[in-house]
């Protein structure tokens, strides 16, 4: 922002700044601190960024705002807006400013605060933490006797609590001194795993805390835990701040390699996100940050590599090499962490490349390695990391998704914030759906959308999108109405009056003019179908090898975790065959389960051990290289499968009868409708 | 709607379009007997080629770009091709008919995905196109090395990894460096990738689809012959 240049101002938020030429009008919102969404980070994909330019004097800001001060449309953008039926609006990745704007940014483009339950959910965890407390009575100086303060206190801790060969902390070790003094020789330490001092306070004191933290790319949890009693005094999450700089993994790599300071930025990023994680977790539970004397992180790969400041490249190709498989402790401070100024911060280890410290975390919580029962457990995010196995053995996979089930690669796709369509049903007879979207509990079918108040009737929130669980029910929903047909095409059989065909490719219409928040209709596209075909097959097919090579055809129990995994229906999940056959009552969703982990490695140091032969014993597989991952995965592409029988959904799947028609057959003259 | 059909009594017209919709079903088999059959009756087997096959997986790849076929189909269709090539292979070697174009294809360094680019290597020996799939994970090295041996009139990168996709720009900056980059046509491919990247990274042409990159292939191929002659 600069004396000179031309004024972008942007509505609703009415944020105005100066800028130069040149600048697109993303890079504008991002220096104003504009939420706009942007998932393919400028490479005229994803849409998400489409904005409006407001047109005309605007005395109150002093500008004449006009369409041509912004850079002509490209014909990519132009073809991508048609597409999205958006044709009064602009990308804001790629419109550059070249006179005075004032931009209006639309709900559906607002990046808004994710609606993400990342509760802690009750496990029964046995404490015993890395910190200890220790009062002792320290020996008085004497004449003649050259132990030191520090010698004195160790043969203290020694008598104490059998503690030998400790290290003091140079800052525990600056507040020795005053503190016996104070406490008049009797201080309480802080001892870390039995090596060393990390805190040294007069008298005696009670009360020790530890934060777990599990950083997703697109949610930060921390869990503010009590050490003594393992009680979670307060949980905060927010949106993971590098989500600027690219809404998945690989973009976020891509943007280190395009970018010299971007590990510097990301890493400042979540830095600064995570300091005000903890005051606010301190703060909701009367305390300050620096009574915080150590962390836990679990996460991805690549946010593990970036909140330690190390460039995550290696892991943008083959062969994904990580930095550092093994767990680490580190100085917080050494991390620009503004906890206790001796803390530790403790990191669990990975699988491999692309199957993280979060993934270990997973297995801490869900504990597969003490089960008889085979659990297949499925983390669904844009990359999705299956584990399969039970005490005897366990294998990973990493499976690249794509972005459909967060709402990318979806014509109307959106992250779950309100307003997005996350729960869906279809009459079988009419092929008319009802939904539901975040932030209104009624569906639709009960929404008076005229009304003059949410009492009336009128929805809290206009449907403004669909997230990723209202896409998984609106394709499974639509193959159980019969308006898709198993291969993933639209029924032209199907009577329904909300088929729009255009030649012989169709889409299908979720939400009616009326009840969404542009007064446009919201499709489910051919192309949306195929989309999310391709990302469920890839998660089916990497399950379906690593059954293959363990030499079972059917799991036992499935777990869905992480927050996307909570808000699926494991029957819809069935039904789309996003996961193996099993029965749904033995589907269950656990929530954030990476949170959970490291909170037990908070609360337990022997957890920590465990991760660590967990990681190391896991047998990972590379499915993209696997020979037959090409064949489940072509097979896989069907709705719920070409060829794996679904017993439990014996019930409910359309009669193959519907659809016949569909059917190859041998020697047959078949006539089509056209070439 | 359903008969009998008994080869031997179609007309010629009839047995074509047969192997069409044959194709269409992916019935293997089926185009095995129909590719014997054409050729019993006298026909050249470029004609057999062209009129049954190449024309059937047109309407193959028309409707796959148009979303009405998807990849199990496409596949199932090219697996049908394959058998169908392996009858005429041999033959059309003998009689030295005209070769429609090569390839050589391959998922660029730091990429082991390559079903897509599995999907268009079929559907471009669908189309009648020699082609040499390199596989995963190739260097500049292998690229140039398969250049030098196969002489292609194309070479078809793809990636599906936003962090791997500029790999294709070095690809193609060692042909320039080498001089050879105007000898050959440099089509790109791959989840990530878009118009303008093709355009930045001084491709001929991005291709959205395996669909897309038969047509592609095709009308550059048309120009090369058209600037050859």
């Amino acid at each position: 922002m600069s004396e000179q240049g031309f004024w972008v101002i942007f509505m609703p938020s009415g944020r105005r700044g100066r800028f130069p030429e040149g600048v697109t009008l993303l890079e504008a919102a991002r220096e104003l601190g504009v939420g706009i969404e942007s998932i393919c980070s400028g490479r005229l994909t994803c849409g998400k960024c489409k904005v409006r330019v407001e047109e005309g004097e605007f005395a109150k800001h002093g500008i004449l705002s006009t369409a041509n001060h912004l850079t002509p449309m490209g014909e990519e953008e132009r073809a991508l807006l048609h597409s999205l039926h958006a044709e009064d609006c602009r990308l804001s990745c790629t419109a550059r400013v070249t006179g005075d704007v004032l931009i209006y940014v639309p709900e559906e483009s607002r990046a808004q605060k994710q609606i993400i339950r990342k509760a802690a959910t009750e496990r029964i965890i046995e404490i015993d933490p890395a910190l200890r407390q220790y009062y002792v009575v320290v020996d008085e100086a004497a004449l003649g006797e050259h132990r030191g303060d520090w010698g004195r206190l160790q043969d203290a801790l020694q008598r104490a609590a059998g503690l030998t060969d400790l290290t003091i902390d140079l800052h525990a070790l600056r507040k020795l001194q005053p503190a016996l003094r104070e406490g008049k020789r009797g201080v309480t330490v802080v001892v870390w795993n039995d090596r060393e001092v990390i805190d040294v306070r007069p008298g005696y004191q009670e009360g020790i805390y530890g934060l777990a933290v599990d950083i997703g790319s697109t949610t930060v949890a921390a869990y503010l835990c009590d050490l003594r009693t393992g009680e979670v005094l307060a949980t905060e999450s927010a949106m993971n701040p590098q989500i600027i700089y690219g809404e998945d993994l690989m973009s976020r790599i891509s943007y280190t390699m395009m970018n010299e300071d971007g590990v510097e930025k990301m890493h400042d990023a979540i830095i600064k996100a995570l300091n005000k994680l903890a005051a606010q977790a301190a703060h909701a539970a009367t305390l300050r940050a620096r009574d915080i004397h150590e962390m836990v992180v679990a996460g991805n790969t690549t946010m593990v590599h970036l909140f330690l400041g190390i460039d995550p490249r290696e892991l943008g190709g083959a062969p994904f090499a990580l930095a550092n498989r093994d767990a680490m402790d580190i100085k917080a401070r050494d991390l620009g962490l503004r906890l206790h100024p001796a803390a530790n911060v403790h990191v669990l280890p990975s699988e491999a490349g692309h199957v993280g410290a979060d993934n270990v975390a997973v297995l801490l919580a869900e504990e597969p390695h003490r089960q008889d029962e085979i659990e297949l457990i499925v983390d669904v995010g844009t990359n999705a990391e299956i584990v399969l196995g039970n005490r005897h053995w366990l294998m990973s996979a990493s499976s690249p998704t794509g972005p459909a089930f967060e709402g990318a690669q979806i014509s109307a796709g959106m992250r779950a914030a309100p307003g997005a369509i996350e729960r869906v049903r279809i009459d079988r007879a009419t092929g008319h759906a009802t939904f539901r979207v975040i932030g209104d509990e009624r569906w639709s079918n009960e929404w008076n959308v005229h009304a003059s108040s949410h009492l009336a009737g009128k929805p809290e929130y206009l449907a403004a999108g669909i997230c990723g669980s209202g896409i998984i029910e609106a394709v499974a929903e639509l193959f159980l109405a019969g308006i898709l047909l198993p291969d993933g095409r639209f029924n032209p059989a199907h009577p329904t009056d909300r088929l729009v065909w255009e030649g012989r490719r169709a889409a299908y219409i979720l939400a009616t003019p009326e009840q969404t928040a542009n007064g446009q209709p919201i499709y489910v596209t051919q192309d949306d179908v195929r989309n999310i075909q391709l990302a469920k097959a890839a998660l089916y097919a990497g399950a379906k090898v690593l059954m293959k090579r363990a030499g079972i055809e059917r799991v036992d129990r499935i777990i869905l975790a992480g927050a996307f995994g909570s808000y699926i229906d494991p029957l819809y999940a069935l039904v789309l065959g996003l996961i193996p056959d099993c029965d749904p009552q033995r589907i269950v969703a656990v929530g954030n389960a990476a949170g959970d982990g490291a909170r037990i490695a908070l609360l337990n140091r022997a957890k920590r051990q465990e991760a660590m032969a967990l990681a190391h014993s896991v047998r990972y597989v590379e499915t993209a290289v696997a020979q037959d991952f090409q064949e489940e995965f072509v097979g896989a592409l069907h709705i719920p499968h070409a060829s794996d029988p679904f017993p439990h959904l014996a019930d409910l799947l359309p009669a193959p009868a519907a659809v016949a028609d569909a059917a190859p057959g041998r020697r047959r003259m078949r006539t089509r409708t056209s070439g | 709607m359903s008969e009998e059909i008994i080869l031997s009594e179609l007309s010629l017209e009839d047995l074509y379009e047969l192997m069409k919709e044959d194709l269409y079903d992916g019935l293997a088999e089926e185009i095995e007997e129909e590719v014997r059959e054409a050729l019993a009756r006298g026909e050249a087997p470029y004609d057999v080629l062209t009129k049954g096959l190449v024309a059937g997986m047109e309407i193959v790849g028309n409707d796959f770009r148009d979303g009405i076929l998807f990849v199990p189909e496409v596949l199932m269709a090219a697996k049908a091709m394959k058998a169908g090539m392996a009858i005429l292979r041999p033959l059309l070697a003998e009689t030295g008919a005209e070769k429609i174009g090569s390839m050589v294809i391959g998922t660029v360094k730091g990429d082991i995905h390559d079903i897509g680019k599995n999907l268009v290597a079929m559907m471009m020996e669908g189309a009648g196109f020699e082609v040499y799939d390199l596989g995963i994970n190739n260097s500049v090295e292998n690229y140039l090395e398969a250049i030098e041996k196969y002489k292609p009139d194309i070479l078809g990168m793809s990636a599906l990894l936003t962090t791997t996709m500029p790999y294709m720009k070095v690809v193609i900056d060692a042909l320039k460096e080498k001089g050879i980059r105007k000898d050959i046509i440099v089509l790109v491919g791959g989840a990530p990738l878009n118009e303008a990247f093709a355009e930045a990274i001084e491709a001929d042409a991005y291709c959205r689809d395996a669909a897309v990159a038969v047509e592609t292939a095709k009308k550059f191929m048309q120009i090369r012959k058209g600037v050859k002659v």
